[in-house]
């Protein structure tokens, strides 16, 4: 296991649905993807996965070694307000688009217009590489164009920064895990970050703490 | 950038558009409007009760019946529990209506599943309760800080509108967004600071106070929640996370 620094360059600003991405998150949904090919795509409802690919990361103490993004340059959020067309099967005829059942959705998408999206972990150098060179977008609403991959780095990085940096969480960690921590809120810590059970009392990213 | 820039950044903003809205107090004939809204509320308050969600057009509408209509006045607040209204903004919702309207006899219920997660997704519970709760009030007249300019359906409602159990009156009706602002800044009416941080993100004519991280507003595109109040977003009460 290396310590890594992945660099996404980016073609266009990256939407959100949170206020970061994970990197552990995005190895996953790429392996599930390999993994189950066509089949991603149509995903039961009730319960999409039961369990989640081995990573290509070290763990400590249950917890992925991969920090949450990094936005270079730090810019502000913006929104981007558009309407989007419900996926029904639409009947044969007219239908109402401004009200009804029919109805479009209003996806007010905030975005950040940065051109990097470093990310720090550590695991499996040519591993994660191949899987990170399968990442076409990055974020929300990529559909639409947001967060289109330019090219991606991976460097062999000198210090582990994939839980902690200079005192900093880089990462959502449970507070069990820590000596001490200055802010903590519910947030999920591994994945898949959607799922309730992945939600524990942790540690804010970019907050100072202390590993137990 | 560091937080003592964001906060400079965020008064020089702000120093701006209070500006514009108090030019637009005069400009806009608010005042005039204000005491029309007024005059219209009075005659409703006799057996009636002025519903305050704390937001913008509610705390503005209290402002006005509270001053010039005397502040004896009764006023109900629906608080919609944990997982959907986060209780720092509720805290500060009440003592805002405490502030505005410190004589008024305040009745406040709280929605029984508000601190589960079932309250983000299924709103039907939600719906029975809180009417269950104002027919029990047992008011004539509900005074609300609806607008016309809202929605077609509020514009297609009318200013008096007969529920048949109780009648529903508007007195802000005809206020625009704008209105409402220049109001709120000329006369000092506290709102919640959730307003300024997604007023900046989505304009003032967007910025609304309604129940965070609810799948009801979804396609009115709340997923900017996510990332403005993504501290709230995992947060239930556990006593009733089952339910």
């Amino acid at each position: 296991m290396t310590p890594l620094k992945v660099t996404f360059l980016l073609r266009t600003p990256v939407a959100l649905g949170f206020p970061w991405i994970f990197f552990d998150s995005l190895l996953a949904h790429v392996m599930l993807r390999e993994e189950l090919g066509e089949r991603y795509y149509s995903l039961p409802t009730k319960i999409p996965i039961d369990r989640v690919p081995e990573l290509p990361l070290k763990r400590w103490g249950g917890v992925y070694v991969a920090s949450v993004s990094i936005f270079e340059p730090e810019a502000e959020l913006a929104v981007y307000q558009f309407y989007k067309r419900g996926d029904f099967p639409f009947p044969r005829g007219k239908i109402r688009r401004g009200s009804g059942f029919f109805k479009d959705f209003i996806v007010r998408a905030p975005y950040v217009p940065a051109h990097r999206v470093v990310f720090y972990a550590t695991g499996e150098a040519g591993e994660v590489e191949r899987l990170v060179k399968k990442v076409a977008a990055l974020g929300k609403e990529r559909n639409v164009g947001f967060g289109a991959v330019r090219d991606v780095e991976v460097e062999e990085w000198g210090q582990e920064w994939g839980l902690v940096r200079d005192g900093l969480a880089m990462r959502p960690i449970p507070v069990r895990l820590l000596k001490r921590y200055e802010d903590a809120a519910y947030l999920a810590y591994k994945p898949p970050y959607w799922a309730k059970e992945s939600v524990d009392l942790c540690a804010v990213p970019f907050t100072h703490v202390e590993l137990a | 950038m560091t937080s003592a820039q964001c906060l400079l950044r965020m008064s020089s903003w702000l120093d701006k558009w209070r500006e514009y809205f108090l030019t637009w107090y005069d400009e806009g004939g608010v005042e005039a409007k204000a005491q029309e809204a007024a005059d219209f509320a009075c005659r409703y308050l006799d057996g009636g009760v002025v519903s305050v969600s704390g937001g913008k057009d509610s705390m503005a509408m209290l402002h006005i019946i509270a001053t010039r209509c005397g502040g004896d006045v009764d006023v109900f607040h629906w608080d919609h529990g944990a997982a959907l209204m986060p209780r720092r903004i509720e805290d500060e919702i009440m003592l805002n209506i405490r502030a505005v309207a410190p004589k008024a006899r305040l009745i406040v219920r709280r929605y029984s599943l508000g601190g589960s997660e079932r309250a983000r997704v299924d709103w039907r519970p939600w719906y029975d309760e809180f009417f269950a709760t104002l027919e029990g009030l047992g008011y004539k007249h509900h005074v609300l800080g609806i607008r016309a300019e809202e929605s077609n359906r509020r514009r297609g409602r009318g200013r008096v509108v007969d529920r048949g159990r109780w009648v529903e009156v508007h007195p802000i009706y005809h206020f625009t967004w704008r209105d409402v602002w220049a109001y709120i800044f000329k006369h000092g009416v506290p709102v919640p600071r959730i307003y300024y941080l997604y007023a900046q993100h989505v304009g003032w004519d967007r910025a609304r106070l309604t129940t965070f991280h609810d799948r009801e507003f979804e396609k009115y595109g709340n997923q900017i929640d996510s990332v403005l109040m993504w501290r709230e977003k995992n947060y239930v009460e556990k006593k009733n996370s089952k339910k």
